[in-house]
């Protein structure tokens, strides 16, 4: 760090400026440096169990269905709206995916890519609400988020649905191919996809455009609403498919299994807004940040730190995203 | 708490002509832009002080530097014969250094009195801010400016000439010595404008220095003790009063001999008509509006703030929907429902205010001029893949021909000044086959050399066959300009100028002679 300061410091320089200096790198390399920090430190700590090719593998398993649904919050994020709906949407539509194949009887690709579509149907209607009628995209989302908890409860009267689950719907999440979880190549699809989404499409500039000046996109002819609605579609099909991803995973359909990534996506998504711009959110940024949290609690599970610790390091690693992200956007030259 | 002094009793200096603030060899880099290259400038008690310079040439950076939001390179500013450093917002106020910029910074959900005190310290009786006799210590310094309106009225009520009344009283109660004016009268109407200038003289002569920062060289003619302007982040020059010309300054700033003016034809009035309006109304702003717009015709709409001329563009925008009215395009209907079907007819508009409605601040150069033309910078419909290679070549091309100065095409809009900004404004929509392009203020707050810049596009865009509105509140814009100027007043076209009758005497005459019949009857 001592050096990162000198040469941030140039001799003509103020030397009151040097505070001022270290804080804008600290928030556009801040987070790069504390996940290589981080894997560092428990390489020494745990020089046995954590710097192993299969621990690393086991690593990006246990963040792939994070990054996906923190993947679709960032595009909601982009546009400049927060989705408080996910993790119970990712709950609900894990449920009913096991029980549109235990239930209805429908084959595990049909009940997917309908469960996929219920996904992008609650964007739809999350985006409706809080374009056309203008309701706070926080209220909003947190109104749809509890209503979809009891239609959870309503479908699946609040017990697990396990018995009869497909093995062929267990194996998507539990599989590997050339020795990669599917669970891995899955995400990096959704990744890439999402990235070349955002920044190489003319909907994904929208997106951009919209969440950095509403007016102006308007004035530019952007269908601003369209736009709203499109992103939070594709922020509810994510959290669709991670959803079915940990159904998958535990084998069946269980009715709060997906709410504690609501608060991990948002962690991920500002930890992502202070990774190399300057607190703006990027896909590639939302990467590094959900890698951040899983391999945090990666550590914390080898050295067999208490349940509780696991809250604080939640809890924290969001309060200092969020302020590595406003960092970022106070001392961006803008 | 002391009571508030009366401005007059501050400190004077020792001598009648020493500097209250000098400023030294000041150098401030932006990335790769030198926006200061050691400046030098001093400012007198009692003095109108005017700086003049092309946008970019570095007034706002100086501004910024005094104002303790950001810190030098290089160079020092001494105060009172002091060196001082101005760390932040806070130190300036409390060295007497106050701002009053282009952008009014008031709360509108709070009064006149709530405002004025924003942030200073209040007396205060039980523990409670003593609000009445606040308002008794601040009323005498408010009669000072002018505030003739009660010290409780909402800020969302007042004009913005009552706002800038405000920010002044402000600066006063916190007993200003140096009060820089970035702009001041860029939306201020002529009347509202010779109120101002005779409040900057009062202050002037109470022994307050201003530095009076405007890109309208009349005004600085007429009100300023001395003049420095600035080029490139360097001063090139500094004249005393009686040394002052206008070409001095134009000269100066523009780097070179002045642009010369433009000369319109009336030839294009003779050719077919594109675009007709018929009694467009959307009410209270806009009565009963009408007009023929010709082929590759520069169309002016000339009057006063609040004339309805931003509300009739928006409706030709589709922004908002007329009450009643007719449009006609190209010989069809014409009834956009939204900036969108408005665009896809053909339509462009650069908005009154570039930074909030124009541009996206935080983002590049090439992802605002590419923004009104996604459609076409995609691979193909199946595959909606963007061209990025051809979208920062194209933007390239746009800044060549529109000599946007800027380090690249990929740096945030929001870096470059004032005039550059409007540029790429006015570039995100050559980036599309227009047939009327719309102008909404399109040198407010623009030097001379960009003003002239953008002139010769507009002409030059209309030589190739694109017709275009410009509004424009400065009646000596639009003579020179345009082929015919409309002077709407009150919600209505009130007078039609053409060729050598449209004079700057003559728009002014018209903006304001509906306003007095109507006064009168």
């Amino acid at each position: 760090m001592a050096e990162t300061i000198k040469t941030e410091t140039a001799p003509e320089r103020p030397p009151h400026s040097l505070r001022l200096s270290v804080l804008p790198f600290l928030a556009k390399y801040g987070t790069i440096i504390g996940l290589l920090l981080m894997i560092v430190v428990f390489s020494f700590l745990a020089p046995v169990a954590f710097p192993t090719v299969s621990n690393f593998v086991n690593v990006l398993n246990q963040a792939s269905l994070g990054m996906i649904i923190a993947g679709g919050l960032t595009v909601a994020v982009i546009v400049g709206e927060l989705d408080l709906s996910i993790g119970f949407s990712a709950s609900f539509l894990g449920v009913l995916v096991t029980g549109l194949m235990v239930w209805v009887g429908l084959p595990v690709p049909v009940a997917i890519l309908a469960v996929i579509l219920v996904g992008a149907l609650i964007g739809f209607v999350n985006g409706i609400i809080v374009t056309k009628i203008g309701v706070n995209s926080v209220i909003a989302t947190l109104g749809t988020g509890t209503i979809i908890v009891g239609l959870n409860f309503a479908y699946s009267s609040g017990a697990p649905i396990a018995m009869g689950v497909p093995d062929s719907f267990v194996d998507i999440a539990l599989g590997r191919s050339w020795g990669i979880p599917h669970n891995v190549l899955i995400m990096v699809v959704v990744i890439a996809l999402l990235w070349i989404v955002v920044e190489r499409t003319s909907i994904g500039q929208s997106i951009q455009a919209v969440g950095g000046n509403p007016v102006a996109s308007r004035l530019s002819g952007i269908p601003v609403h369209r736009v709203k609605i499109i992103a939070f579609m594709i922020c509810g099909a994510c959290a669709a498919l991670t959803g079915i991803l940990l159904a998958s995973s535990l084998g069946s359909g269980t009715t709060s299994a997906a709410d504690g990534y609501l608060l991990s996506a948002f962690a991920a998504v500002f930890l992502g807004s202070a990774t190399l711009r300057d607190g703006e959110f990027h896909i590639l940024g939302t990467v590094f940040g959900a890698l951040i949290i899983a391999v945090g609690f990666n550590g914390l599970a080898i050295f067999g730190a208490p349940t509780f610790y696991q809250y604080v390091f939640q809890g924290g690693i969001l309060i200092v995203a969020v302020g590595l992200s406003s960092l970022g956007r106070l001392y961006s030259t803008t | 708490m002391p009571a508030l002094e009366q401005t007059s009793a501050r400190p004077q200096p020792a001598a009648p002509d020493a500097p209250f603030i000098e400023v030294r060899g000041l150098a401030k880099h932006f990335g790769g832009v030198q926006a200061l290259a050691g400046v030098d400038i001093d400012i007198r008690a009692g003095e109108v002080h005017g700086l003049v310079g092309a946008n970019g040439a570095g007034k706002s950076t100086l501004i910024k530097l005094l104002a303790g939001l950001q810190q030098p390179d290089a160079g020092t500013i001494v105060i009172d014969g002091k060196p001082t450093v101005v760390e932040t917002p806070e130190r300036a106020t409390s060295l007497g250094l106050s701002f009053i910029h282009q952008e009014l910074h008031l709360v509108p959900q709070l009064n006149v009195l709530e405002n004025i005190m924003l942030g200073a310290p209040k007396p205060t009786r039980f523990g409670m801010v003593d609000w009445r006799r606040l308002a008794a210590e601040v009323k005498p310094i408010a009669a000072k400016v002018g505030i003739a309106f009660p010290l409780d009225r909402e800020i969302a009520r007042l004009s913005t000439a009552e706002k800038w009344l405000i920010s002044i009283c402000r600066a006063l109660v916190r007993k200003c010595r140096l009060m820089v004016m970035d702009e001041p009268t860029a939306s201020l109407s002529a009347a509202e404008a010779e109120r101002l200038f005779q409040i900057v003289r009062d202050l002037a002569a109470s022994g307050i220095a201003v530095l009076y920062v405007s890109h309208r060289l009349d005004e600085i003619l007429d009100l300023c003790d001395r003049v420095t302007a600035f080029r490139d982040g360097r001063r090139v020059l500094q004249l005393e009063r009686g040394d002052l010309t206008r070409r001095a300054l134009v000269e100066s700033i523009v780097g070179g001999a002045a642009p010369e003016a433009l000369t319109a034809s009336d030839t294009v009035l003779k050719r077919d008509v594109i675009f007709r309006v018929q009694g467009l109304r959307r009410l209270p702003m806009v009565k009963n509006v009408g007009f023929d717009l010709h082929r590759g015709e520069v169309l002016g709409l000339a009057g006063l703030v609040g004339a309805g001329r931003s509300e009739t563009v928006r409706m030709i925008f589709g922004a908002d929907r007329p009450h009643g009215g007719t449009m006609t395009l190209d010989g069809a209907a014409f009834a956009p429902r939204s900036p969108v079907e408005a665009m896809q007819a053909g339509i462009g508009l650069v908005p009154e205010e570039r930074r909030s409605e124009g541009l996206i601040l935080e983002k590049s150069v090439a992802f605002n001029i590419g923004l009104t033309n996604l459609k076409a910078l995609e691979l193909s419909p199946l595959l909606p893949l963007l061209k990025m290679g051809r979208r920062t070549s194209q933007a390239e091309s746009l800044v060549k021909r529109l000599l946007v100065k800027t380090p690249s095409t990929a740096i945030p809009v929001g870096r470059l000044s004032g005039g550059n900004q409007q540029k790429v404004a006015l570039a995100k929509w050559l980036a599309r086959e227009l047939k009327i392009l719309i102008l909404d203020e399109p040198s407010r707050g623009v030097d001379v050399g960009a003003r002239a810049e953008i002139h010769r596009i507009i002409r030059d865009l209309a030589e190739h066959g694109l017709s275009t509105i410009v509004i424009s509140s400065d009646a000596e814009e639009l003579p020179g300009l345009c082929d015919r100027v409309l002077v709407m007043s009150e919600g209505v076209v009130a007078a039609e100028l053409k060729g050598t009758g449209a004079t700057r005497e003559a728009i002014l005459h018209a903006s304001y002679a509906h306003s007095e019949t109507r006064k009168s009857a």
